[in-house]
C-alpha cells in the first residue's frame, strides 16, 4: 500500500514538473508563420505565384466592369454594376468600386519585393527576375487603381505589425505613375527575356513589362517614351500578329504569338468570361447598336465578334468562337488578354500622330486594318471618314479590341468620354470619370475622402 | 389522560397546604394555567409522493424524550407539555420535519423523501456537490427528462428545459446542427460555444464537416452521444462554478455525465422506438401558368420593356412545360428507428454499466439519412480500501447521407423546394431526368444521384485513478481522450450537368485528436460536526491535433467509379494540413461553510494557451461566491411554510481562447496557385499583443422551497461583462488584409431566470410542473472609435454592430407599402441622388433623413434577432400506471430576418414565388402590399437588406407529448421482467407562430451573424411508439 502512494506521489510530482512551457510553443506546420515564408528560392518563388493568384481573381470579372462598363460598346439589362455603369449612375455601393482584390496584389507584390532579395544573393539574376515581376504585377494594380479612382493610397511596403501606419491616405495620381513607371522600368530590366512555351505570356516578361509601360506612357502623354517601349515590343520576335484566320484563337484557346500577357485560367480557377458575355439570353452585355453600326463594310472580324445574324444579339461571341451557343451561367476557362500585339502597334499609331509622324501612324494602322479585310486608308480618307487621324485610330481600336477592356479607359485617354457617353448617359463632368470610393473603403479608413463627384 | 390525572392531585394537595403563602400561591396558578394546555394531539402521516400512510414514523416533541410511532395507517397519538411544544417527524429516509403543536390537536403530515433534489448531489467542475450547498448557478437536466424525449443528442434535449440556457436550431436534418448560448452572447468573434465536459472529458463541440462549404449546415458533434446513456446534465452558468475552467469557460460549460453501475443485481434494459417523421408545414407556392404570367408582367414593367426571355417561359419547350411541385416531389414521410441495450450492476469492488445503441433515421427530404452506432463501457474496481480505477470508454460511428441543404449555390436543395420553378420539367420527353436547366440541377436528380456522404468514427475515453491517503485526502488523476475520424465524399454526376462527362467529387478526412491529463489532490473535513472544510489543488495539461487530407478531381470516366482515383483531372488538392493547439493549466479551490447555513467559496485556475503571443501567454481566472442559508437561522425556525431558503452571491472572471490556433503568429497560406504553379500568399497579419477575452460575472440568486418542497422556487440575476473582445478588426484593405485579430471593445449581458417546479396534486393522481423562464439583455457596450466612421460596423450582409444595440440587429430599408401610383409618390422621391422617381407599384421606402432621396443614408434598424425572453413549461400527470408528459417551448420577441422569403419573391433570379405575388401591384391604383415585379430591378426592389423579410419569429411550440404505460408487476413477474413500459412520443406536434417560413426555430448561420433564416433544412414532426423492457 505504501508503495502504491510513494509512486503515485512521485509521479505526480514529476508530472506537475516535466510540463515545462515549452509545450505552449505550437508552431505551423502546413502554413508558415508571416515573419518565417521566405527561406528558399522556391519559396520566393511560390510567393510570387502567389501574386499572380490575385491577379487571376481580380480581374476575373472587373477588367470588363472597369474597362468596357462605362463605355459605348456595350449594352446591357442587368440590375447591379452592369445598369449602373452603363447609365451612369455610379454608387459607393456598387462591386466594381471595390479595389479590395488591387491591394491584395499589391500586399502579395509587396512582400515578395522586401522578402525575395534576402534569399538570394545581391544580384542574384533569378531574385532580380522575381522582383521584376512583382513589381510589374504590382504596377499592373496600381495603374488600374489610378485610372480608376485617380489618386489612391499608395502602400510599398508589405504590413507585418500592428504598429504600421494601417490608416493612409490618398497619394496624388502623377505621383502614383511615376512610381508606376518606376517599377515596370525595374521590370523591364530586370525580368526574363523569355521562358519558352506557354510561360512566355503566362508570366511577366522584359516584353510584358514594355508592353505595360507603353500603356503607361500614353496615359502620360509621353509620347516619345511610349514610341520607344512599344518599339522594343515590336522588335522583340516573341511576338507577330496572327492571321485573321486564327484571330478568334487568341481568346479561345490563347496562348497566341500576338498575346504578350494573358492572365491564365482553368477549370478549377474559373473567371466570369461566360456570365459577362456569353450566356445565350442572358449575359451581362451585348453589342450595342452604336457599336454594331460602326463596322466598315468586309470588317472580317464582325462575325467572329457577334451572331450578325441576330436582329437583336444577346451575346458576345468572340472569346468562346463563332457559333457559340450556351445557356449556363458557370464559370468559363478561358484566358483573359491583358495585353496583345495589335493593342501595342495602336498605341504607338497614336503616339507618332501626336507627334506629327502621320505616316508612321497610318502605317502602323493599316495592318491592323489589313489583317480585318479592310482597304489601306491614307490620311484624307482618315479625315473624311473618322474626321481625323486620331479617331480613325480609336475607331480601330474600338473594333479590334473590343471587350477587351480597352474602350473606357482610351475614351478617356483621347479626352472623348464626355463627347461620346453624353448623348448616351448623360455624362458631363470631367470628375465624374472616376469611380466614387467604396463605402467599405471609406468605412475603415477615416483619412480617407470621398472623390469629388460622389 | 392518565398522566393528567396523576399530576393534578399533587397540585391541588400543594395548592391546599400553601394556599396562606399569597407569593406563592401567584406562581403555582400559573403552573396551572400552563398544565391545564396539556394536551393530546393526534394525525396520519402519508407519503408526500404516494399518498401511502408510512408505517413507524418517530414523532417526538422536542427537547424531551417524549415520544411515539406511527401505526400501520400512519395514525399516531402524542400528548405533549405544551402549546410550544415542537414535533419532530422523522422516518429513515425521508426528510425529517419539524412542526409547532400551537393550538392544532390534529396534525396530518404529508412527508417527503429525504432524497429530494436540494440533498441531490450535482456535477460541478472537478467534483460533486450537495446541491444544498451550492454557491454558484448551475442548472440541471436529468434522466427522466431525456427519457421522455425520442431526440437524438443531447444538445437538442436542452432546448426549453434549462433556464438560461437557449438553444436554436441550425437545420432539421438528422444529425444537423445546433446553436446553443448560455446567457447570450458574450463574444465577437463567434466563439459563443460552451464547453463541452463528458466524464472529465473536455470535447471537440464545432462542427468540423469540411465539406459543403461553411459552418452554417455543419454536422452537430454532440449527436455522437447516445442520450439513453445520460444520466444527467448540468449547465455551469456564473463565474462561481466556471472560473475553476478558466479560459474556455466564458460561454458557461456543460457537464454531461453518463450513466455508471451501482452495487446490487445486474438489470438489463431495452427498449426499442419506431416512427415518422414528416414536415410541419408545406408553403404555398405558384403553378406553372403563374409563374410564367409572373416572368412576363416582369418583362413588362421595365423601363424600356424588352421580350421576355422565352427560353424561360416557353412552355412549348420540353424542357420547360412542366407543372411540378418541388414540395411534394422532395418530401417524404421519413420512418425512423432506434434499438437501446443496457446492462447495469456490480458488486462491491467491480460496477459496471455497458451499453450499446443503434438509430437508423431517415430525413424528410429524399434520400438523407442517418445511422449511428454507439457502444459505451463505464466500469469502476475498489482494488484496494484507498485506490480506485475506473474508465469510461465510448465508441460512435456515424454514417449520414447528406443532401445539399445549405447555402446560396445552385446545389441547395431546400431552397430548391420552394423557389425552383414549376415549369422546369421533371424529365425529358425521352423519358430521362432533366437534370440541368439554366444553370440550376435538378434537385430531385441531386437528392437522388449525387453522393454526400459523412463517415465518422469516435472515441472518447476516460480512465482515472483515485487514491485516498487519509479520510477526506484523495487524489485523482485522469487521461482522457476525444479521437474522431471522419471522411466525407461528394460526387456530382455529369446527368447532373450540361456538358458531356462533365461530372466532379470531393474527398475530405479529418483526423482530430485532444488529449490530456488532469491531476488534482482534493481534502474534504468536518471539524466539530460544524465547520465544513473543503480544498482543491490541481493541474491540467490539454493538447489537440487537427489533421486533414483532400482532394478534389473531375471528368471521372463514368458516374459509377465515384473515387477519386478515378478523376481525369485533380482540381483542387487540400492536402495534409495540421494545426495544433495545447493549454497548460494550474487551478484551486477552496470552500468552507458553517452547518449548511454560511457557505463561502472560492476558486482559482492559470491557464496558458499556445494561441496567445508569447507575452501574454499566462491568464488569471478568480472567483468567489458566498451563500446564506437562511432558513436555518432562529427567526425562521418553527414553522412549517418555508422548508429551505437560501441566498447565493457570486463574482469572478472567466475567459476565452477561441481565436485561430496560429492567429497571432500571422499566417502565409500555402495553395494560392497560380495554374500548375504552386503559390503562397500571407493571409493574417499578425498580432504578437493577442491574448483571451475576460468576462466578469456577478450573480445573485435565491433558492426558496415551500411546503415541504411541494414548492420550489430558483430565481437568478446576472451581469456579465466580456472585455477585450477578440475580433477581426476591420482594417483598411489598402494593407492587402481584410481585418487583424485584436483585443477590442466590450459587450454586455444581463439577465433574469426563473424556475419553478411545482407539485400540484399528490395521491394516485400527481401533476408535476416545471416552468422556466429567462430573459437576457445583450448589449454591446464599446467598439474602437476608428471603427465606427458610420457609428456602426456592418457585420455580414443583414447585421451590424453598434454601440447600444445587441448582436443580431438587423440594419436596412424600411419596407412601408407599395405606391398605388405614380401620382402617390407626392415628394417625388428617388432612387438615389441621380436616380429615377419611385413609380406606381414600386415599394414606398422609409425617407429616414427627408431629403426625398433613397439611398444609403436611408438604412436604419429593422429587427432585432434576440427574445425579449424564452423557456419551457413541462407538465407530468400520472395515474396509477400512466404518465403523461407535456412540453411546451417558447420563445417570445425575436425577429428573424427570412432571406428565404426574399428569394421566394426574387423574380431578378427567375425564382418561383409565393401565393402573395398574385396579390401584386398590376396597374396604376392597385392597392397592395406587393410590389411590382421588374426583370430588371432598377429600383433595387429586390436587392435592399429590407424590412419586408424581417418576421416576427416568436413561437409557442408544443414540442413534446411522452405517454407511458407501465405494465403492473404481477402481470410481468411470470415472464421474468422486472419493468415493461410501452409509450408513444411525438414531437415538435404544433407550432404557434406567425413566422411564416417552414419553422421560426431556425439559423441559418451559428456565428453572430443570428436569426437569419436562408433555407435551412426544415424541422419535422416526429411520432415515435415504443416499448421498454427491464429484465
Amino acid at each position: 500500500m505504501k508503495k502504491i502512494k510513494n509512486i503515485i506521489t512521485v509521479l505526480s510530482i514529476a508530472l506537475v514538473f516535466s510540463c515545462s512551457k515549452d509545450i505552449l510553443d505550437k508552431e505551423p506546420q502546413s502554413g508558415f508563420s508571416a515573419q518565417g515564408f521566405y527561406k528558399t528560392s522556391s519559396d520566393a518563388q511560390a510567393g510570387v505565384y502567389g501574386i499572380y493568384d490575385a491577379v487571376q481573381s481580380t480581374f476575373s470579372l472587373n477588367f470588363s466592369f472597369w474597362g468596357e462598363g462605362r463605355a459605348d460598346a456595350v449594352n446591357t439589362n442587368h440590375s447591379g454594376d452592369p445598369l449602373l455603369l452603363q447609365q451612369n449612375t455610379l454608387n459607393k455601393t456598387m462591386n466594381s468600386a471595390r479595389w479590395n482584390s488591387l491591394y491584395e496584389t499589391i500586399s502579395r507584390a509587396n512582400y515578395a519585393i522586401k522578402y525575395v532579395p534576402e534569399v538570394f544573393e545581391e544580384g542574384n539574376e533569378f531574385g532580380l527576375q522575381l522582383v521584376g515581376q512583382a513589381r510589374a504585377l504590382r504596377a499592373l494594380s496600381y495603374f488600374y487603381a489610378v485610372r480608376i479612382w485617380g489618386d489612391v493610397p499608395l502602400v510599398l511596403e508589405p504590413y507585418e505589425s500592428i504598429d504600421q501606419e494601417l490608416f493612409i491616405g490618398k497619394t496624388a495620381k502623377e505621383e502614383v505613375l511615376e512610381q508606376i513607371v518606376a517599377d515596370l522600368k525595374f521590370a523591364a530590366q530586370n525580368c526574363r527575356e523569355s521562358f519558352g512555351g506557354e510561360r512566355d505570356r503566362l508570366l511577366i516578361t522584359r516584353g510584358g513589362a514594355n508592353g505595360l509601360l507603353t500603356q503607361v506612357y500614353m496615359w502620360q502623354k509621353n509620347y516619345e517614351a511610349a514610341i520607344a517601349s512599344a518599339q522594343s515590343v515590336l522588335g522583340n520576335s516573341l511576338y507577330s500578329l496572327v492571321s485573321i484566320n486564327d484571330w478568334s484563337k487568341i481568346f479561345t484557346t490563347g496562348f497566341s504569338n500576338e498575346s504578350i500577357f494573358e492572365i491564365g485560367y482553368d477549370d478549377t480557377q474559373t473567371n466570369n468570361l461566360r456570365i459577362l458575355y456569353a450566356i445565350g439570353s442572358d449575359s451581362h452585355y451585348f453589342p450595342s447598336e452604336g457599336f454594331r453600326a460602326s463596322f466598315e463594310e468586309g470588317d472580317l472580324r464582325q462575325d467572329l465578334i457577334y451572331d450578325v445574324t441576330e436582329e437583336e444579339p444577346r451575346k458576345i461571341w468572340k472569346f468562346f468562337g463563332q457559333g457559340f451557343d450556351d445557356e449556363s451561367a458557370d464559370p468559363s476557362s478561358q484566358n483573359i488578354v491583358m495585353l496583345r500585339l495589335a493593342d501595342i502597334m495602336l498605341l504607338k499609331a497614336e503616339a507618332h500622330n501626336k507627334l506629327g509622324q502621320t505616316a508612321q501612324a497610318l502605317d502602323l494602322l493599316n495592318t491592323i486594318r489589313s489583317r480585318a479585310g479592310l482597304v489601306e486608308i491614307d490620311e484624307a480618307e482618315a479625315i473624311s471618314t473618322y474626321s481625323d487621324v486620331e479617331s480613325a485610330i480609336l475607331h480601330e481600336r474600338s473594333i479590334e479590341l473590343s471587350f477587351e477592356g480597352h474602350r473606357w479607359f482610351d475614351l478617356v485617354r483621347t479626352q472623348k468620354a464626355i463627347e461620346v457617353m453624353g448623348p448616351i448617359n448623360g455624362l458631363s463632368d470631367e470628375a465624374n470619370l472616376v469611380w466614387p470610393l467604396h463605402e467599405d473603403a471609406l468605412n475603415r479608413n477615416p483619412n480617407l475622402e470621398q472623390n469629388g463627384f460622389y | 389522560m392518565n398522566r393528567f390525572k396523576k399530576t393534578e392531585k399533587p397540585a391541588i394537595r400543594i395548592l391546599r397546604t400553601l394556599v396562606s403563602k399569597g407569593f406563592l400561591l401567584v406562581a403555582v396558578f400559573f403552573c396551572i394555567i400552563l398544565q391545564a394546555q396539556v394536551e393530546t394531539v393526534t394525525g396520519q402521516i402519508t407519503d408526500a409522493e404516494t399518498g401511502e400512510p408510512l408505517l413507524g414514523v418517530n414523532i417526538l416533541e422536542k427537547g424531551t424524550a417524549n415520544g411515539v410511532a406511527s401505526d400501520f395507517d400512519g395514525n399516531y397519538s402524542i400528548e405533549v407539555g405544551s402549546s410550544d411544544a415542537v414535533l419532530v417527524f422523522s422516518f429513515l429516509g425521508y426528510e425529517t420535519t419539524e412542526v409547532v403543536v400551537g393550538s392544532q390537536t390534529k396534525i396530518d403530515l404529508l412527508l417527503g423523501l429525504a432524497a429530494n433534489q436540494l440533498d441531490e448531489f450535482v456535477v460541478v467542475a472537478y467534483g460533486k456537490k450537495k446541491k444544498r450547498n451550492l454557491t454558484g448557478s448551475v442548472v440541471s437536466v436529468g434522466g427522466e427528462d431525456i427519457e421522455q424525449t425520442n431526440l437524438q443528442d443531447p444538445v437538442s434535449i436542452l432546448q426549453g428545459r434549462a433556464a438560461g440556457v437557449q438553444v436554436i436550431s441550425n437545420s432539421g436534418a438528422p444529425g444537423g446542427g445546433m446553436t446553443i448560448r448560455v446567457r447570450g452572447n458574450s463574444s465577437l468573434n463567434s466563439g459563443n460555444s460552451p464547453l463541452y465536459v463528458v466524464d472529465g472529458v473536455p470535447i471537440e463541440s464545432s462542427s468540423l464537416s469540411s465539406l459543403n462549404g461553411t459552418e452554417n449546415f455543419g454536422l452537430n458533434p454532440l449527436a455522437d452521444i447516445n442520450p439513453n446513456d445520460i444520466e444527467s446534465i448540468e449547465i455551469l452558468k456564473d463565474a462561481a462554478s466556471t472560473a475553476i475552467y478558466g479560459s474556455r469557460a466564458a460561454n458557461g460549460v456543460v457537464m454531461i455525465t453518463t450513466k455508471r453501475g451501482k452495487e446490487g443485481k445486474g438489470v438489463l434494459n431495452v427498449n426499442f422506438t419506431s416512427g415518422v417523421s414528416q414536415i410541419t408545414r408545406k408553403l404555398s407556392v405558384l403553378n406553372a401558368s403563374q409563374y410564367r404570367q409572373v416572368i412576363i408582367d416582369s418583362y413588362r414593367n421595365m423601363d424600356n420593356p424588352v421580350e421576355p426571355n422565352w427560353t424561360v417561359i416557353d412552355s412549348l419547350n420540353p424542357k420547360n412545360n412542366g407543372d411540378v411541385d418541388w414540395q411534394e416531389e422532395l418530401l417524404r414521410v421519413a420512418p425512423q428507428y432506434k434499438v437501446d441495450l443496457a446492462v447495469q450492476g456490480g458488486s462491491e469492488n467491480a460496477k459496471y454499466s455497458w451499453s450499446s445503441s443503434f438509430l437508423n433515421q431517415d430525413g424528410i427530404i429524399l434520400n438523407s439519412n442517418y445511422k449511428r452506432v454507439t457502444s459505451r463501457v463505464n466500469i469502476d474496481f475498489n482494488v484496494s480500501d484507498k485506490l480506485t480505477v475506473g474508465q469510461s470508454l465510448s465508441y460512435t460511428n456515424g454514417t449520414n447521407s447528406r443532401i445539399n441543404a445549405g447555402g446560396s449555390g445552385n446545389l441547395s436543395v431546400v431552397r430548391e423546394l420552394l423557389i425552383r420553378p414549376p415549369s422546369y420539367a421533371m424529365y425529358l420527353p425521352d423519358g430521362s431526368l432533366n437534370g440541368y436547366q439554366f444553370g440550376k440541377r435538378n434537385p430531385v436528380g441531386l437528392a437522388e444521384q449525387a453522393t454526400h456522404l459523412n463517415k465518422s468514427n469516435r472515441i472518447i475515453g476516460n480512465q482515472y485513478a483515485e487514491y485516498q491517503f487519509l479520510e477526506g485526502l484523495k487524489l485523482r488523476s485522469n487521461l482522457n481522450l476525444d479521437y474522431l475520424s471522419m471522411k466525407e465524399d461528394e460526387f456530382l454526376p455529369s446527368t447532373l450537368d450540361y456538358r458531356e462527362g462533365y461530372n466532379s467529387g470531393a474527398v475530405r478526412a479529418i483526423n482530430n485528436l485532444t488529449w490530456g491529463n488532469e491531476t488534482y489532490l482534493s481534502f474534504d473535513k468536518t471539524l466539530n460536526e460544524k465547520h465544513n472544510l473543503g480544498a482543491l489543488l490541481g493541474m491540467s495539461f490539454q493538447e489537440w491535433k487537427y489533421e486533414r487530407t483532400g482532394l478534389d478531381g473531375m471528368f471521372f470516366p463514368s458516374d459509377n467509379i465515384r473515387t477519386l482515383n478515378a478523376a481525369g483531372t485533380i482540381s483542387n488538392q487540400d492536402v495534409n494540413i495540421t494545426t495544433e493547439h495545447s493549454l497548460l493549466s494550474y487551478f484551486g479551490r477552496l470552500s468552507y461553510d458553517y452547518m449548511g447555513k454560511y457557505l463561502l467559496e472560492l476558486n482559482l485556475r492559470a491557464d496558458g494557451s499556445s494561441r496567445f503571443g508569447e507575452d501574454k501567454r499566462f491568464g488569471y481566472f478568480p472567483s468567489a461566491s458566498i451563500g446564506w442559508r437562511f432558513s436555518d437561522e432562529k427567526f425562521l425556525q418553527g414553522q412549517n411554510v418555508l422548508a429551505d431558503g437560501k441566498l447565493r452571491f457570486s463574482a469572478g472572471q472567466t475567459g476565452n481562447e477561441a481565436i485561430g490556433n496560429y492567429t497571432s503568429q500571422g499566417e502565409f497560406l500555402v495553395g494560392t496557385n497560380y495554374l500548375g504553379y504552386s503559390g503562397a500568399s500571407p493571409s493574417v497579419m499578425p498580432n504578437s499583443g493577442l491574448t483571451w477575452e475576460t468576462t466578469t460575472q456577478f450573480n445573485a440568486g435565491i433558492d426558496l422551497a415551500f411546503l415541504n418542497n411541494r414548492i420550489v422556487f430558483n430565481a437568478d440575476a446576472y451581469l456579465k461583462e466580456t472585455d477585450d473582445l477578440l475580433y477581426n478588426v476591420p482594417i483598411p484593405r489598402t494593407t492587402g488584409f481584410s481585418y487583424i485579430t485584436q483585443n477590442i471593445g466590450s459587450i454586455e449581458n444581463k439577465g433574469l431566470e426563473f424556475l419553478l417546479v411545482t407539485k400540484n396534486l399528490v395521491g394516485d393522481f400527481k401533476w408535476d410542473t416545471n416552468l422556466n423562464i429567462s430573459l437576457n439583455r445583450n448589449k454591446v457596450t464599446d467598439l474602437p472609435d476608428e471603427l465606427l466612421t458610420n457609428g456602426y460596423i456592418q457585420n455580414g450582409q443583414y447585421h451590424i454592430l453598434q454601440e447600444g444595440l445587441p448582436i443580431g440587429t438587423f440594419y436596412g430599408w424600411k419596407f412601408e407599402g407599395v405606391y398605388a401610383s405614380d401620382e402617390d409618390n407626392v415628394n417625388g422621391i428617388t432612387n438615389g441622388a441621380l436616380g429615377s422617381v419611385f413609380k406606381g407599384g414600386d415599394p414606398i421606402w422609409n425617407d429616414l433623413n427627408g431629403d426625398n432621396i433613397i439611398d444609403e443614408d436611408d438604412r436604419q434598424v429593422i429587427g432585432d434577432a434576440q427574445p425579449d425572453f424564452f423557456g419551457g413549461i413541462a407538465n407530468n400527470f400520472s395515474y396509477k400506471n400512466f404518465s403523461l408528459n407535456v412540453f411546451f417551448q417558447f420563445s417570445y420577441g425575436n425577429d428573424i430576418y427570412s432571406e428565404i422569403n426574399h428569394q421566394r419573391n426574387s423574380v431578378v433570379r427567375y425564382n418561383n414565388l409565393s401565393t402573395d405575388a398574385l396579390n401584386r401591384w398590376r396597374q396604376q391604383g392597385d392597392v397592395t402590399d406587393f410590389p411590382k415585379p421588374v426583370r430588371d430591378d432598377p429600383m433595387q426592389s429586390d436587392s435592399r437588406i429590407q424590412s419586408r423579410w424581417v418576421e416576427d419569429g416568436s413561437y409557442l411550440k408544443l414540442k413534446n407529448v411522452n405517454l407511458r404505460y407501465r405494465f403492473p408487476n404481477r402481470l410481468i413477474e411470470p415472464f421474468g421482467l422486472s419493468n415493461l413500459d410501452v409509450f408513444v412520443t411525438a414531437s415538435n406536434l404544433i407550432t404557434w407562430t406567425k413566422y411564416t417560413g417552414f419553422d421560426p426555430d431556425v439559423n441559418s448561420y451559428s456565428g453572430l451573424r443570428s436569426g437569419v433564416d436562408e433555407g435551412s433544412y426544415p424541422q419535422s414532426r416526429t411520432i415515435m411508439t415504443g416499448l421498454n423492457f427491464q429484465f
